[in-house]
């Protein structure tokens, strides 16, 4: 290894002649560069013959020398070789287009010189700002070492500012002697631009291209050479003008939509001017640009007038709504979602509607109920009673049932016109949902009877809907029954209700159990288990008596003693509090005082007491009691052939299994047991002392055993279609059926809308249970916070008792001062009233 | 031609050094040179009177050291004689390569 020590080689300067004033060829070189530059004969140049040049003139210190000289060079160039040909291109036709809106000009015209002069301004600025790039590049020597130094604007910034300079701000002399002010090259240039956009919005062609390189001058021109971000001559000048000649244009536009008053043409053309601009923004101007003109035409074209569009008398929303305008409606919520994140005016409209539509259906209800008398609605009753009044004489009320189940379809047909829109239209947008949501819940609960009919609904679904349908038509069924339940504020209304209408069910076996419970559960998911517990006890009361009843058929076969008679007993054992007072013939002997249990046949009471005997063998202390109200009873009747007779039907003796209620059975058993003589007739009375039946309940059975031609196994005096307690009855030995099973009509069998008077006494009872709710609820809350205020007191039972109903404030009150007197609480001595809890 | 992956540089005493267009276009000088319509960026082939092969040749050493290296970390030094640092700064200073780059660029 040398361990010759490194020197450093002193550098040979061969640029660096000894001539100090080198600076005049050098510039020559530039300065002959420069004009070839600008007569686009670079071609001809070495890049490295000029830099060097430019190399060595900052190498001898002379930079700042250059720097003047290039931007004196470029400023005479400007005034001779490119100024002239743009005052040309500015005539005074030109001037009096842009500026004055010179009445009379066509808008071909217009475009023509507009565009003419753009197309000027830009191939000079191609020049230039070509030019100025090849320079700037040719002298980057200088503009890095001595621009930088010096903290002087870039070269290019210098030379290329010469443009807004020289041409922008130029007012050519102020040639305006049309004008009174001084106008600047610079404002011409907007004028046409603006006016070119115009008249693209008013469906003409323009050059859109021609368009785009303009904005792109502006924005690469600044305000100053500092060249700061938002000095942009775009964004500085030819923006706000934009953005003001915009709001003018929408301004005036969005008038004449309002004029032609057509909502959905508005919605169109307001979406359609929306994309425009954007779309103007993305290929003619600058994408800085397209938010801003966006909250223009949002300003202009939806938020100054949305409300008087929504109100339009036959295309406003309401019309949309009501007509399923899908379309629309879309557009409307896209573009109401870009001006206002809350969409009130939409919400509110929204809301208004669906309570109008709610009365309505509730409007149309009453019409069809009360018009009865009412020649059109007779008709109708007519008809329908002419197919029931056979079997039923009580069409009015199947009538009313049919209307409670039209309020519920109705209810959940509106209920779906919703949905949809809110899935096709709405995005399914929570808040609008929410507050559709909140209409449905008030216009519901504004109806009375909503508890009633929903249940009803309910019942008449499971009842006839469900045989033999898919598992998907049952789930529909019972997802409409949820939907309305979260909407009813009376819970306990619906329970009681539905308690009645399932116990029905259950004990008729109507509907299939596992639906039945399938509805339940799902009850349950939503509302609670205080809720459903009563019906769940009815499901168990079910099941035991099921295994009860296997077992005790059991017994029967195990004692060997075969009864003669051979009476089938099928008996469901129900526990008194999960069934409704109906069921279990409590009301009925309140209505009519204690006239004890009706009297039934001898071997029917045998059958009984074996029964109990057994049920109560391994069950002490329970109390059975047979409710006759609630069963059916399969009856075999032998009508022996009539004598005389030698042909037809009544020439055979004929067998018949005949389907009645239990209160048929024992009024049949009175015409069986052979004491009366063939043509005996028992009156009313008779059969009254002798059943103790309960005088409506009787009325209904006889009624069903002797008005229908099917089933009148009896005869009535006088014959007519009701029953009076006056008629006397007898065996129908002429009775003749086509079929071996005849089922005699039960009249409870059906459920029905209340009349006003059981209506009243469902309610009365339910204010009743209410007030013990509520009661419960006043003692929890005064045992836990010892003292409270009545207004807190009351806030707190109305918060707890919310997922139940909804109680009054008179209640709570009553309720409180039934708590004073019994000594639950007492009054604490002060201004305002407040409760302490006595333990 | 203006386009082909190669460009000559040629030395003040002659010399031709066929470089990776990429890699010489680290230079702001070049990257002008080729950029504008001139005689350089129609023939592809740029000369410098001012320099003679030696410092040329490790300037095109650079050129391609920082190509091949342009995306790692931990890179070894560049070996530079002692003797030739003073020509070499210079030459940096005329290639532009000690500049930040510059918004244009």
């Amino acid at each position: 290894m040398a361990s010759r020590p490194n020197k450093i080689r002193p550098i040979r300067r061969p640029i660096m002649s000894k001539d100090s004033n080198e600076f005049t060829p050098c510039w020559e070189i530039l300065k002959n560069a420069l004009t070839d530059i600008h007569n686009k004969n670079a071609s001809q140049l070495s890049f490295e013959h000029l830099y060097r040049a430019s190399y060595k003139i900052v190498m001898k210190k002379k930079g700042e020398l250059l720097y003047n000289h290039v931007k004196a060079f470029e400023e005479q160039w400007f005034r001779h070789h490119v100024l002239p040909p743009i005052a040309e291109l500015v005539s005074a036709n030109l001037i009096s287009i842009a500026l004055l809106q010179v009445p009379g000009s066509s808008a071909h015209e217009r475009r023509e010189t507009g565009e003419r002069f753009l197309r000027g301004i830009r191939s000079t600025w191609e020049d230039h700002n070509t030019s100025m790039n090849m320079v700037a590049d040719i002298l980057m020597y200088l503009e890095r070492t001595y621009v930088s130094e010096s903290r002087q604007p870039s070269i290019f910034a210098a030379t290329i500012g010469l443009f807004r300079d020289h041409i922008l701000r130029n007012d050519l002399g102020g040639s305006s002697e049309q004008l009174d002010q001084r106008f600047l090259i610079f404002d011409i240039l907007n004028a046409v631009v603006l006016d070119l956009i115009n008249m693209e919005r008013d469906g003409d062609i323009i050059d859109r291209n021609l368009l785009r390189q303009i904005t792109s001058m502006l924005e690469a021109l600044y305000e100053t050479d500092d060249e700061l971000e938002n000095t942009k001559l775009y964004l500085t000048v030819f923006e706000p003008r934009f953005l003001s000649a915009s709001q003018g244009f929408y301004k005036a536009e969005c008038e004449k939509l309002l004029r032609e008053g057509n909502a959905s043409a508005w919605l169109r053309h307001t979406q359609r001017r929306l994309r425009e601009e954007q779309d103007r923004c993305d290929t003619s101007l600058s994408i800085l640009t397209t938010d801003k003109i966006a909250s223009v035409v949002e300003q202009e074209l939806i938020v100054a007038k949305l409300n008087d569009f929504l109100a339009m008398e036959g295309s406003g929303m309401k019309n949309m709504i009501d007509h399923d305008h899908h379309e629309d409606l879309s557009i409307l919520y896209q573009l109401i979602c870009r001006v206002d994140k809350t969409k009130n005016a939409l919400k509110t409209i929204l809301q208004s509607r669906v309570m109008d539509l709610g009365l309505e259906i509730e409007q149309t209800l009453k019409n069809t109920d009360f018009s009865a008398p009412a020649p059109g609605a007779d008709a109708e009753d007519a008809a329908e009673g002419e197919e029931k009044a056979k079997v039923q004489p009580l069409s009015a009320a199947a009538q009313q049932t049919a209307a409670a189940i039209k309020w519920v379809d109705d209810v959940l047909q509106l209920k779906d016109k919703f949905d949809n829109l809110s899935k096709i239209c709405f995005n399914e947008d929570l808040v609008l949902q929410s507050a559709v949501t909140k209409s449905f819940s008030e216009f519901i609960n504004m109806f009375s009877r909503s508890s009633e009919f929903v249940s009803l609904f309910i019942d008449d679904s499971l009842k006839r809907g469900l045989k033999g349908k898919s598992d998907e038509d049952v789930e529909v069924v019972l997802q409409k029954a949820i939907i309305l339940l979260r909407y009813l504020a009376d819970r306990d209304l619906f329970e009681r209700y539905h308690q009645k209408h399932l116990a029905r069910r259950l004990l008729h076996s109507k509907s299939e159990i596992h639906i039945e419970k399938e509805l339940v559960r799902r009850m349950r998911a939503e509302l609670g288990n205080h809720f459903t517990l009563k019906f769940e006890g009815m499901f168990k009361d079910m099941e035991l008596s099921k295994d009860l009843l296997e077992s005790y058929r059991d017994h029967v076969r195990n004692l060997g003693d075969p009864d003669t008679k051979k009476i089938d007993l099928g008996i469901h054992v129900l526990t008194t509090n999960n069934w409704p007072p109906e069921v279990m013939g409590r009301s009925a002997s309140q209505e009519e005082g204690d006239r004890g249990d009706c009297i039934f046949p001898p071997a029917i009471q045998r059958l009984q007491a074996s029964f109990s005997k057994y049920y109560l063998d391994d069950r002490n202390g329970r109390v059975l009691t047979f409710v006759a109200s609630a069963g059916t009873a399969d009856v075999k009747c032998a009508f022996p052939k009539i004598p005389g007779k030698t042909s037809g039907p009544l020439s055979k003796d004929r067998r018949y299994e005949l389907n009645v209620s239990t209160y048929g059975m024992i009024v049949l058993d009175l015409f069986n047991n052979g004491e009366l003589e063939d043509d005996e007739r028992l009156s009313f009375e008779d059969i009254q002392t002798k059943t103790n039946i309960p005088t409506q309940d009787l009325i209904r059975t006889l009624g069903s055993l002797s008005i229908p031609p099917r089933s009148r196994v009896l005869v009535k005096e006088p014959m007519s279609k009701s029953v009076k307690p006056t008629d006397k009855f007898g065996f129908n030995a002429q009775f003749v059926s086509k079929t071996i099973k005849i089922k005699a009509p039960v009249i409870s069998g059906t459920s029905k809308v209340e009349d006003v008077e059981q209506r009243k006494e469902t309610e009365r009872k339910n204010d009743q249970t209410r007030a013990h709710v509520v009661d419960a609820a006043i003692v929890r809350i005064m045992k836990q916070r010892k003292e409270l205020s009545h207004t807190q007191l009351t806030t707190e039972v109305i918060s707890q008792l919310a997922g139940r109903f909804k109680p009054e404030i008179s209640m709570i009150k009553k309720r409180i001062e039934d708590l004073l007197t019994r000594e639950y609480l007492e009054r604490i001595d002060g201004d305002i009233a407040a409760y302490r809890y006595l333990a | 031609m203006s386009d082909s992956k190669y460009i000559t540089l040629v030395s003040g005493d002659g010399f031709e050094f066929v470089v990776l267009r990429e890699a010489a276009l680290v230079s702001p000088t070049i990257k002008g040179m080729l950029r504008s319509p001139f005689v350089e960026a129609q023939t592809g082939r740029c000369t410098f009177p001012e320099f003679n092969a030696i410092i040329l040749e490790k300037v095109v050493d650079y050129f391609h050291y920082w190509h091949r290296n342009q995306d790692k970390e931990d890179v070894p030094d560049m070996e530079i004689p002692v003797e030739m640092c003073l020509e070499l700064l210079m030459a940096a200073n005329y290639f532009n390569l000690d500049a930040k780059p510059t918004p244009r660029d």
